[in-house]
């Protein structure tokens, strides 16, 4: 960085009067006898955005915060943000190639789909049993593991569609043995304090499984081939300026680069999503689900019967997880801890979207996967960066929790 | 013979044995037949620093309910301040003029040496300033470990009172992703900040007692065995003050109702943030002597897989009772060393080094399920209550006189209020 | 001597108005019922009172203090006890632990034992003395309303506030309850009970305070309130029990 300087300035600025606005505000706003639910996060951004400019308008005029206002703030802070890291650095690969930058955030996008999916089953799972499943991450392993161990072990040159049921399968039926026996006498009062019943013991989960995975395939790095390779097509032909596909990558406009293990993962992940959303709003069974997401009682009454949702739930939920390691193992080398960062990716996500929101955790996926990107391209020290980007999701997650613990679609509290 | 006194016997001979191992140790000569190895002597003092952490993670979890996942973190706070202290401060009797001198009391000075880059093998500031700029007869004195470790534990206090503190308002769940985004921040700014750190490779800290101590040497495991075993019989004993005290009774009607206890004049605010504070440092202080006794540091300490073993022995000990919980800690630890072994079944050769842990791993689950209270808890119960079960027959000499009039609970008075045991406000 | 005062409480959720300019004053050991039909603001005005939930205007003063700026614990340190709609007994402590926590928390400086022999004394008065060591969980329902009851005494408030303290309670503890309200009350503490049990609390009470949907229509002997016309109207008429 040149001038470093200009960057962390710029971020004191906006922590300070971050802070300022996100203390002061509700006080002023209570004083007014004004709606002060909204005034801390809303005060917190619009100090953020423009510091003075903005505070001491907002207590004289005390408005209403609206979602727009706070997103308003939000988009301004941001361009803060990017302006001062650009001034700062100026030569940096983010700032100075726009190709690179458009590259980035593809792939941020690309791997925040496939995030998303997997924090979906983690929001589907507490939408309906009240429950953070901290095994999470070691499903996403597992079902990675599966799908390696089937197309390249078990059965050399099975189609990957094959190995992608099969550790759909495995997830699934882990998760329903699970649920039965650990988690079900949780309805029936047998347990005492669940909430804190459910921490632990699906913490247990995960610390068996990993071992267990580890013990069965050492701790050798595995990592399957691409699961469908692309056709080498150049448009227009021989110079490929418009679209370049080799087997391993596609190239658009000469610019955007995407990896085809990625672009597969994200294909399939997309193809999991429409399916997800058909079964919950066009089958019975996904509306039962719903229902008993919205008003437990209610669903009983008609007839429902709420322990059966909850091993359904609690299953898809590892399967959505399962299904994310098996896109994803063709992407990153796997080991039995894989799943720890996954699964701490995904808490961000859920808590990021709103506990429990569907929509909630596709667009935290999109958010985190972009944030990651950026903080891996743009960060110059590249060891550095790499060491950092377990980091990056935490610092959200921290924030989310300090500023609104509802995030973005989450019901109010 | 009355319950206390029972408590009271087996502790002073649990002590009294506790103090008497060493003697026979290897490197004493033995007693009669028994012959310690340095390896067990190892272990003791491992076993000692996990009960310290499993039984100051029961006090914070077990009695006053903040099911933090963040203990580690603290733990490693401890060892990485003791041990960046032992590499960058320096005590002189004159200023460097290449490094940053703080001046002290007289004519001494505090020097803090300049990060190196990574991958330089530059001397330090210091070795250059001694050949350039510091006259003759300059007195070096590298900070005193005991010292370093007391700025380890003010370290660990001061995060424990900063998380404990920002997590007031997280309940259950929200709290336990909070302490794991903490760690997970910690580990990742360890990992990557290596000039400081030295990330992976691990800091290296001074031996425990560099000089040696009373004729051993600084690698003799003895002086580590006792003063370890003083830090955990001092944090049992300021546990075990605390948890039958004011503060032990507070925290406990924390864990089991916030709202009602504040309604009854509890300063909910003060406990909380308090028993963050001691479990913090608590923690601190063994990961500052661990680190020290070891001898390096590494931010794998801080995975959460250390942390689950924490938990793992906490939960099978008994999670409510800081006895119970420090007892499976040793238990375990040693458990974990026999089962480095491997067995035949029949054809299937079984390398017990790597299904101990899934073993324990499937025992904190059905630990959890089955025997709630862990499995030494409901001994220690049956021991202090005479012999009498727990649940005694009230509930059914009272439960068909019991009227079901069901409470018309009003939703909309309710809902503000009594927002459930998941929110976060 | 005891003076409560509530000033023109307002408190709105959202847009919701649940509670609208409730003034009222409490003076010296008074007895008083607060009823209303389900939404009144019946809960939400005690949650004001006790300081766990914030009016959105209006101000709260106990004996010359402001309290509803103060936490809870602070509230029920300047003198204010309350029990909770579903009760809230601490389940996995003994019996004697959940009554030494009020009395200790009161005091800086007190220890346990201090206060044992007080605690002895309450259970004794609420007919559950044997059960001294149990674990509250071990209880059965109406015993735990007794311990919450007991919580209070230990607590040693000026004025206690009782949220439902007959709802789903046999009738052989319906009495005991009955007689600690009337011997507490004689004893110089102020009352307020909430209840659905009409013919309870008028008999009960010397004073009726009615809340309708966050407003205040009535306040007084409990005979007056019971011909007044908006009274009946707005609640009782629709609402007999």
């Amino acid at each position: 960085m040149e001038n470093a300087a200009i960057f962390g300035w710029a971020l004191l600025w906006i922590l300070f009067w971050g802070a300022l606005g996100g203390v002061v505000t509700p006080r002023i706003y209570a004083r007014k006898d004004l709606e002060i639910s909204q005034a801390s996060f809303g005060g917190a951004v619009i100090g953020a955005a423009l510091g003075p400019f903005s505070l001491v308008p907002l207590w004289i005029a005390s408005p209403k915060i609206t979602g727009r206002l706070i997103g308003i703030a939000i988009a301004i802070v941001i361009g803060i943000f990017v302006a001062s890291f650009a001034l700062a650095d100026p030569d940096n690969l983010c700032v100075a190639n726009g190709g690179f930058v458009i590259s980035q955030l593809t792939n941020g996008i690309v791997i925040g789909i496939i995030y998303g999916l997997m924090a979906l089953g983690l929001t589907l799972i507490f939408s309906i049993l009240g429950v953070v499943s901290f095994a999470h991450g070691e499903f996403y392993m597992i079902g990675g593991m599966v799908t390696y161990f089937m197309s390249a072990v078990w059965l050399p040159g099975v189609s990957p569609l094959v190995a992608i049921l099969a550790s759909c399968i495995v997830t699934f039926v882990i998760g329903y043995i699970f649920e039965r026996i650990f988690l079900r006498p949780m309805g029936s009062g047998e347990i005492e304090r669940p909430t804190e019943y459910a921490i632990l013991v699906t913490f247990g989960l995960a610390f068996f499984l990993q071992y267990f995975t580890q013990a069965l395939t050492s701790a050798v790095p595995v990592k399957a081939q691409r699961f469908f390779p692309f056709p080498r097509v150049e448009l227009p032909a021989e110079s490929g300026t418009l679209l370049k596909m080799t087997p391993g990558n596609v190239t658009i406009f000469d610019a955007i680069s995407v990896p085809n293990p990625r672009f597969t993962a994200a294909v399939l992940a997309l193809i999991m999503l429409a399916a997800l959303l058909w079964f919950l709003y066009r089958t019975w069974v996904g509306k039962a689900l719903r229902a008993v997401s919205q008003d437990r009682q209610a669903a009983a009454v008609t007839g429902i019967n709420p322990n059966s949702m909850n091993t359904l739930a609690f299953s898809m939920g590892a399967m959505l997880a399962g299904l994310s390691g098996a896109s994803l193992v063709q992407v990153f080398s796997w080991l039995p801890q894989v799943g720890i960062p996954a699964a701490a990716r995904s808490f961000v996500i859920i808590v990021l979207g709103g506990m429990g929101s569907l929509p909630g955790a596709f667009l935290g996926g999109l958010i985190v996967g972009l944030v990651e990107a950026a903080g891996t391209g743009c960060i110059p020290d590249a060891t550095r960066a790499a060491a950092y980007i377990p980091a990056y999701s935490m610092v959200i997650l921290t924030l989310v929790l300090l500023l609104k613990p509802t995030g973005l679609f989450g019901r109010e509290l | 013979m009355n319950p206390t006194a029972i408590y009271r016997v087996a502790g002073s001979i649990a002590i009294v044995l506790l103090l008497a191992i060493p003697f026979a140790s290897s490197e004493l000569g033995g007693v009669g037949p028994l012959v310690l190895s340095s390896y067990f002597m190892h272990l003791a003092i491992t076993a000692f620093f996990y009960a310290i952490l499993a039984s100051s993670w029961s006090l914070l979890a077990g009695y006053a309910g903040q099911f933090s996942f963040g203990h580690m973190a603290f733990m490693a706070i401890g060892g990485y301040t003791s041990g960046l202290i032992g590499k960058f401060f320096r005590f002189t009797t004159a200023p460097s003029e290449l490094c940053t001198d703080i001046p002290l009391l007289g004519n001494w000075w505090l020097v803090i040496l300049n990060i190196r880059r990574v991958g330089t093998i530059d001397e330090s500031c210091l070795d250059m300033a001694r050949a350039e700029t510091l006259p003759a007869g300059t007195l070096i004195v590298f900070p005193p470990v005991w010292a370093s470790i007391a700025m380890g534990l003010v370290m660990g206090a001061t995060f424990g009172l900063l998380v404990g503190w920002l997590v007031l308002r997280l309940r259950s769940t929200y709290l336990a992703l909070f302490t794991i985004g903490f760690s997970e921040i910690l580990r990742a700014s360890i990992s990557a900040e290596i000039p400081i750190t030295e990330g992976q490779s691990g800091l290296e800290l001074v031996p425990l007692f560099p000089g040696g101590l009373l004729g051993f040497t600084s690698t003799s495991k003895i002086p580590p065995y006792y003063a370890m075993l003083l830090l955990f019989l001092l944090a049992m004993a300021l546990m075990t003050w605390l948890a039958g005290s004011r503060f032990g009774l507070f925290i406990r009607a924390i864990r089991e109702d916030e709202e009602a206890a504040a309604a009854l004049g509890v300063n909910i605010v003060r406990y909380k943030v308090l028993v963050f504070v001691i479990t913090s440092t608590l923690a601190a202080a063994a990961g500052a002597l661990q680190g020290h006794y070891i001898g390096i540091i590494t931010p794998n300490t801080l995975i959460i897989l250390q942390m689950s073993l924490v938990i793992a022995m906490a939960v099978i000990g008994g999670l409510e009772n800081i006895y119970a919980a420090s007892v499976g800690a040793i238990v375990i630890t040693f458990a974990l060393e026999l089962l480095r072994t491997s067995i035949n079944i029949g054809p299937l050769h079984v390398d017990m080094t790597l299904w101990r842990l899934v073993f324990f791993g499937l025992l904190l689950m059905l630990t959890l399920r089955f025997q709630r209270n862990g499995l030494l808890f409901p001994i220690l119960e049956r021991i202090s209550r005479g012999g009498v079960a727990e649940e005694t027959v009230s509930i059914r000499e009272e439960s068909e006189e019991d009227w079901e009039e069901e409470v018309e609970v009003d939703q909309l008075e309710d809902s503000p209020s009594d927002s459930g045991e998941e929110s976060a406000g | 001597m005891l003076r409560l005062t509530s000033n023109n409480i307002c408190k709105n959720f959202g847009g919701l108005e649940v509670l609208k300019d409730v003034s009222f004053t409490v003076e010296g050991p008074e007895l008083i019922g607060l009823i209303g039909p389900n939404g009144a603001g019946k809960t939400t005005l005690t949650n004001i009172l006790d300081g766990a939930l914030k009016p959105s205007s209006g101000t709260v003063y106990m004996n010359g203090e402001r309290i509803d700026t103060r936490p809870p614990y602070g509230v029920a340190r300047a003198g204010l006890g309350r029990t909770f709609q579903v009760t809230r007994a601490f389940r996995r402590m003994t019996v004697l632990e959940n009554l030494l926590i009020p009395a200790m928390a009161m005091r800086a400086t007190a220890r346990q034992r201090d206060f044992e022999e007080k605690a002895q004394e309450v259970l004794e008065f609420l007919t559950i003395s044997h059960l001294r060591n149990e674990y509250a969980r071990a209880l059965s329902g109406g015993q735990q309303k007794l311990l919450e009851l007991g919580r209070l005494l230990m607590l040693d408030p000026q004025m206690i506030i009782l949220d439902e303290p007959f709802a789903g309670v046999h009738p052989r503890l319906m009495d005991v309850i009955y007689r600690y309200i009337t011997e507490i009350n004689a004893q110089g503490k102020a009352f307020i009970i909430i209840s659905h049990d009409m013919d309870t609390i008028f008999t009960l009470s010397r004073r009726l305070l009615v809340l309708n949907y966050g407003d205040l229509i009535a306040d007084g002997d409990p005979e007056v309130v019971r011909e007044d016309p908006v009274v009946k109207a707005a609640y009782l008429g629709e609402d007999e029990e």
